[in-house]
């Protein structure tokens, strides 16, 4: 049953990367390994919370990391830059009900702005959730670009072909 | 002149498509290494300014040129990219890349429909790892297919584009309002309907540029995705607005 679930959050991954990169048209030849890499990052971090309960946002840095190094060491046998494999296969991480959770309560904020204890439950819940919206999304940048940073020959030469 | 003038369009190209900075920097000089030139590149958010000198002759030229609103691809960063190597690999000459940028950059954009197609099921599965259920899946995926064609047909007509996210996001989050109506995860599902808008590729290209050191084109980026983060935020207010007594 573990493995059904992590199996069916990679799946849904998978999906949503390729969604998501077919937005910003990449080559033809990407897209099998934005689906692996979309999975492997997502289902890393799904366990990651589930069974070692690890909080979102170290758990994000470490999926990052994994996307970074798997964009780095993929894009070479298709020639692709790593930006054209991670961008796509960071984005179903990105932590929707967070960001939709500081919206909403900014609204009831406003709403309630006349009732004290209602007003600072939704003060709390604002900064609450958008201090991990922001927090979530800049690791999961940072970590992906890591490896691009370290290993930056690699990564510049990703797009050389060998020409005879 | 005219190799001096394909130079700085490749470069503003580049910068147009959404690749972040220094690797513009890289592949410009690395083609006016082919055509043996030595080009010296400034970016800003708007134009580019770039002067090259022909190594034979000696001359110096100086070239301005704005950056082209494009949409992102990329299938240009990788094709374009890999152009310049070749460029230098191979010693093409001046009408071989030419002819090999003209064909990269008229190459016809993935299917408009399957994009659709595609997008929705992304925003559906997107749902489900927030935990939402089939119904909220089913709900969610159509609202993102309206959401999303109602982006494509106002991109058409050139229309502002932040009001274009805003006219979409309140689109996809009032369809998949509906989902208030059944007894399913309704606010899964209004939580994700507008992330298809979410954009991605400047928000992390910025990162890569600050961290690089072009900070200046890096916060032009940050600001623009964030200006469109908000712009999806004031459609989605819309919405909540409407509901706030049916969610709490």
């Amino acid at each position: 049953m573990i493995l059904f679930d992590i199996l069916s959050d990679g799946l849904f991954g998978a999906i949503a990367a390729i969604g998501f990169g077919a937005i910003s048209n990449p080559p033809k030849r990407a897209f099998k390994f934005i689906a692996l890499l979309g999975a492997i990052g997502h289902a890393c971090r799904f366990c990651l919370m589930t069974y070692l309960h690890v909080d979102i946002a170290s758990a994000s840095l470490v999926s990052g990391l994994i996307i970074g190094f798997g964009s780095l060491w993929l894009g070479k046998p298709i020639y692709c830059p790593t930006t054209v494999i991670f961008i796509p296969a960071l984005l179903p991480m990105i932590p929707g009900k967070y960001a939709y959770n500081t919206i909403f309560s900014q609204i009831m904020f406003l709403q309630n702005i006349n009732q004290p204890d209602l007003k600072a439950k939704y003060m709390e819940m604002f900064f609450s959730n958008g201090m991990v919206t922001i927090t979530v999304i800049f690791l999961l940048a940072i970590g992906a670009t890591l490896p691009m940073f370290i290993f930056h020959s690699r990564s510049h030469s990703l797009t050389r072909r060998a020409y005879k | 002149m005219d190799q001096v003038k394909f130079v700085a369009e490749y470069a503003a190209h580049l910068m147009g498509c959404g690749i972040h900075t220094s690797r513009v920097i890289r592949n410009t000089k690395r083609l006016g290494d082919a055509l043996n030139f030595d080009v010296n590149i400034s970016v800003f958010q708007k134009s580019i300014i770039l002067t090259i000198q022909k190594n034979e002759t000696q001359q110096i030229f100086s070239e301005v040129i704005e950056i082209p609103a494009l949409p992102i691809s990329f299938e240009h960063n990788a094709e374009l990219s890999g152009l310049s190597w070749e460029a230098v690999d191979r010693k093409l000459s001046f009408e071989e890349i030419k002819a090999k940028y003209d064909k990269i950059v008229s190459a016809p954009r993935m299917n408009q429909w399957l994009v659709l197609l595609l997008v929705g099921l992304a925003n559906a599965s997107f749902c489900r790892l927030f935990g939402g259920d089939w119904l909220s899946m089913f709900i969610v995926c159509i609202a993102t297919f309206a959401g999303f064609y109602t982006r494509l047909f106002l991109q058409a007509r050139k229309i502002n584009h932040y009001i274009i996210f805003i006219v979409s996001a309140f689109i996809a989050s009032m369809l998949s309002s509906t989902a208030l109506l059944f007894n399913t995860t309704s606010d899964i599902a209004l939580a994700t309907s507008v992330l298809y808008l979410i954009p991605g590729v400047p928000l992390i290209n910025g990162v890569i540029d600050i961290i690089e050191g072009h900070t200046l084109t890096g916060i032009s980026r940050l600001t623009n995705a964030f200006l469109l983060i908000i712009c999806i935020a004031i459609g989605l207010s819309f919405t909540l607005f409407l509901f706030t007594n049916r969610l709490v």
